[in-house]
């Protein structure tokens, strides 16, 4: 199969009611995240890079910042003659709380699609995939439908999360809803990125709403019975966020030079839009440690265990640690910040003390005025 | 057909830049990195695009490859519009014969054809080796406003530099009356820009002119000017006031950088456009140290930074010091390596313990000193001393023993 008989499908909104503060203004797809990208970079990246050329966004509320920020889709080489990037709002102005109305909702787009293959894929996983092994795998088996797992702790806001039992040869014996899910114990967790024929997607959505089976994960269960359902294991690094701790977790995760050097593998690069900034300063005041840091801030204070986003000014005797600073944030001068997470354009003014806690970061909303 | 443009830039972009030895053996000068993620000409292209001009020649000549790729399509300077363009000029086989730019003059009379498609009034002329922010339409409204034939960009430099510049001499209304080349004893301060601003008929019928001359050099400075100013044409000195900086040599292109990181210059980096490499932000470790320094994206800071620029995707090793230096992309330092007033080329490897340059002793005394530079793709071994002011070759490995 050659990726670019493949649709990609992604959702901008997975799990939005799980990060209730960051997606207030946005969609979980253009959370920002990592510094300088937003969730959905990783996806598009991965897709572009596996030579997809096609790709829908469905989106259904709150999608400006999405659309800002993917535009056209050339930051992901999706704007050519033979490629593509559409984001699909609401068609007939019907927004549906189920997957399956939703995906029959946007029927005339899929099927009007030259591609013989979706996609489908959430917005809230980070990882770097190179989807066309998993088309391989795919053809390889000859499978209906190929569901991507990864083998881990299944993150707690995950409340029906999809488990497999998997045979030696990949094929899929049985899949579960919401097992009961043992702390500290793996699963073959499906995160919800599926490829499938669209004719055969299609055939099965119409099946399913004459049934009025509105369940999608119902609907994968049981189309184990009926065809040959394959689950392929992403290995890399990948992490699910499904509240703001996975969140804090993941920001913290790219300290780890192993989790950077996969995740921004420079054969497979991550991509977004881009801003013009001027590379970042340090002052003759600035202590920074264990940071990750993008461009045009200015960093006068100290900072430790931070992920700093464009142009981010931080004051001289400001002392940041275990925070998460969104761009176009001004930190004050001789404040002092812990395991906070500080969305865009806020203010933190000269002075202010703010204090989170390891299992409890506290949130300031874009905009505000501290 | 193409829509008529009042104006129309030049930059001339063909000059091989010799006095940066190895940084522009294999790069046209204009393409050397500067100031942490920018090449030079982003600086004359985007003061081009934030003036409003939306049509730019590039007059390429020397090493043009990385210069070509670079510019590319001219979509990070928006010069990829509709209405707007950036073209590399290259010398080229016509049907009178084939010719390199013999100087500046002539590179722009050669493209006679390229300024007549857009029927332009105005010519801007720019060099593609100075650090600068200027919008060219205020420069265009004084040229009008005087009615000039020509009009030179002047700035105000020491009365004890100005013998390395080129002098304008004028009148109280800004009116040119003299050139004067490097003068020994320098009756103004008025240093030419290299920035010009012709009236197209009038910079066309000198063009041509010259390029019949028996005995020119063909160039600006030395052959057109001075005809425009003996036949009596109408000159003025613009004056130019804020941070220009010419890089056209080792030490200055080392403190254009060094000035970005001074509080007291006023230079900033705000609407300078730049082609964006793809990497992720860069990470400071817990050992690092870093004081006023400029960073980009993709580096892995593990060592010391004082005084220094850091361009994209260069490894800093643990306990590696840099100090007043300027470290290009994909440079790795290596552990403990220490270098000082430094100019290291693009992905260079400096071994662990290597010695690069010196801090000197007297910083004031400015013979006494010099910049060290380490060409590109080169491979300085473990332990290697590299003496201040010396120059290492692209492509190159130098071993401990061998200096």
């Amino acid at each position: 199969m050659r990726s670019n008989n493949v649709l990609g499908f992604i959702f901008a909104e997975t799990l939005d009611d799980k990060i209730p503060e960051l997606a207030s203004s946005r969609t979980t797809a253009s959370v920002p995240i990592g510094g300088k990208y937003r969730l959905i970079d990783f996806e598009l990246s991965n897709m572009s890079n596996s030579g997809i050329n096609n790709v829908g966004i469905v989106a259904k509320s709150n999608y400006q910042s999405l659309m800002d920020h993917v535009g056209s889709g050339s930051a992901y080489d999706l704007s050519k003659r033979r490629s593509n990037l559409t984001i699909l709002p609401p068609y007939g102005g019907k927004t549906f709380s189920n997957y399956v109305e939703t995906i029959y909702n946007m029927h005339g787009y899929i099927e009007h699609c030259r591609e013989e293959y979706v996609l489908i894929s959430p917005s809230n996983v980070v990882t770097n995939i190179d989807y066309t092994d998993v088309f391989d795998f795919h053809s390889k088996n000859q499978a209906d439908i190929t569901l991507i797992y990864r083998n881990g702790i299944i993150p707690s806001g995950y409340d029906r999360a999809i488990t497999l039992d998997i045979a030696k040869d990949g094929r899929v014996n049985q899949v579960f809803v919401k097992p009961e899910i043992g702390e500290n114990f793996n699963h073959n967790h499906a995160y919800g990125a599926i490829l499938i024929k669209k004719d055969l997607l299609m055939q099965e959505i119409r099946n399913a709403l004459s049934r009025n089976q509105l369940d999608i994960k119902r609907l994968i269960q049981d189309s184990v019975d009926g065809f040959r359902v394959f689950a392929y294991e992403n290995t890399g690094y990948c992490a699910a966020i499904s509240s703001n701790n996975d969140y804090f977790a993941f920001n913290m995760d790219l300290m780890k030079k192993a989790v950077r050097d996969e995740l921004f593998n420079p054969l497979r690069p991550i991509y977004t839009k881009v801003r013009d900034d001027a590379p970042s300063r340090y002052g003759l005041t600035s202590k920074v440690k264990n940071s990750i840091i993008a461009q045009g801030c200015v960093i006068d204070g100290e900072v430790e265990n931070c992920v700093i986003s464009k142009g981010v000014y931080v004051g001289k005797g400001a002392k940041l640690s275990n925070c998460i600073v969104m761009q176009d944030t001004k930190i004050g001068c001789n404040t002092n910040l812990n395991y906070v997470i500080i969305d865009k354009d806020v203010t933190i003014k000269d002075g202010r003390s703010l204090m989170g806690f390891d299992s409890y970061p506290i949130y300031i909303a874009k905009k505000s005025v501290v | 057909m193409v829509p008529k443009k009042e104006v129309v830039a030049m930059l001339l972009a063909g000059g091989q830049g010799s006095r940066l030895g190895v940084l522009t053996q294999k790069l046209a000068k204009p393409a050397v990195p500067f100031g942490g993620k920018y090449r030079i000409i982003d600086f004359p292209l985007s003061n081009c695009v934030n003036s409003g001009i939306e049509a730019v020649g590039i007059l390429t000549q020397y090493q043009p490859l990385i210069l070509n790729e670079y510019i590319g399509n001219g979509q990070p300077w928006d010069l990829d519009g509709m209405h707007s363009g950036v073209n590399c000029l290259s010398p080229y086989q016509a049907v009178d014969g084939a010719d390199w730019y013999s100087g500046t003059a002539n590179a722009i009379y050669q493209n006679i054809n390229y300024i007549e498609r857009y029927n332009p009034e105005y010519v801007v002329i720019l060099s593609g080796d100075h650090i600068y922010k200027m919008d060219y339409n205020k420069m265009l409204d004084f040229h009008k406003e005087k009615n000039a034939a020509c009009t030179i960009a002047v700035i105000d430099v020491p009365l004890e530099e100005a013998s390395r510049f080129g002098i304008l001499n004028t009148y109280e209304n800004g009116e040119i009356y003299e050139f004067d080349e490097k003068p020994e004893h320098p009756k103004s301060t008025n240093a030419s820009m290299g920035i010009y601003i012709f009236s197209w008929k009038e910079l066309k019928k000198y063009l041509t002119e010259d390029d019949s001359k028996d005995g020119s050099s063909h160039d600006f400075g030395k052959d057109v000017l001075p005809a425009m100013l003996s036949a009596g044409e109408k000159m003025f000195a613009y004056p130019f006031e804020g941070y220009w900086k010419d890089v056209g040599t080792i030490d200055s292109l080392w403190e254009a950088n060094m000035d970005l990181l001074d509080p007291k210059v006023t230079l900033d980096l705000k609407d300078i456009y730049s082609r964006n490499p793809m990497m992720p932000p860069h990470y400071i470790a817990d050992e690092a140290v870093i004081q006023n320094s400029l960073v980009a994206d993709g580096c892995n800071v593990y060592g010391n930074l004082e005084f220094s620029i850091i361009f994209s995707g260069v490894t800093i090793g643990k306990n590696a010091t840099i100090n007043s230096s300027i470290i290009m992309p994909g440079v790795v330092i290596e552990e403990g390596a220490n270098v000082q007033f430094a100019i290291v080329a693009e992905n260079t490897v400096i071994g662990k313990n290597a010695q690069i340059g010196k801090k000197p002793e007297d910083v004031s005394d400015r013979n006494d000193w010099g910049i060290t530079v380490i060409g590109a793709n080169t491979k300085i071994g473990e332990n290697a001393v590299i003496e201040p002011k010396t120059m290492i070759d692209n492509d190159t490995e130098v071993m401990a023993n061998e200096k």
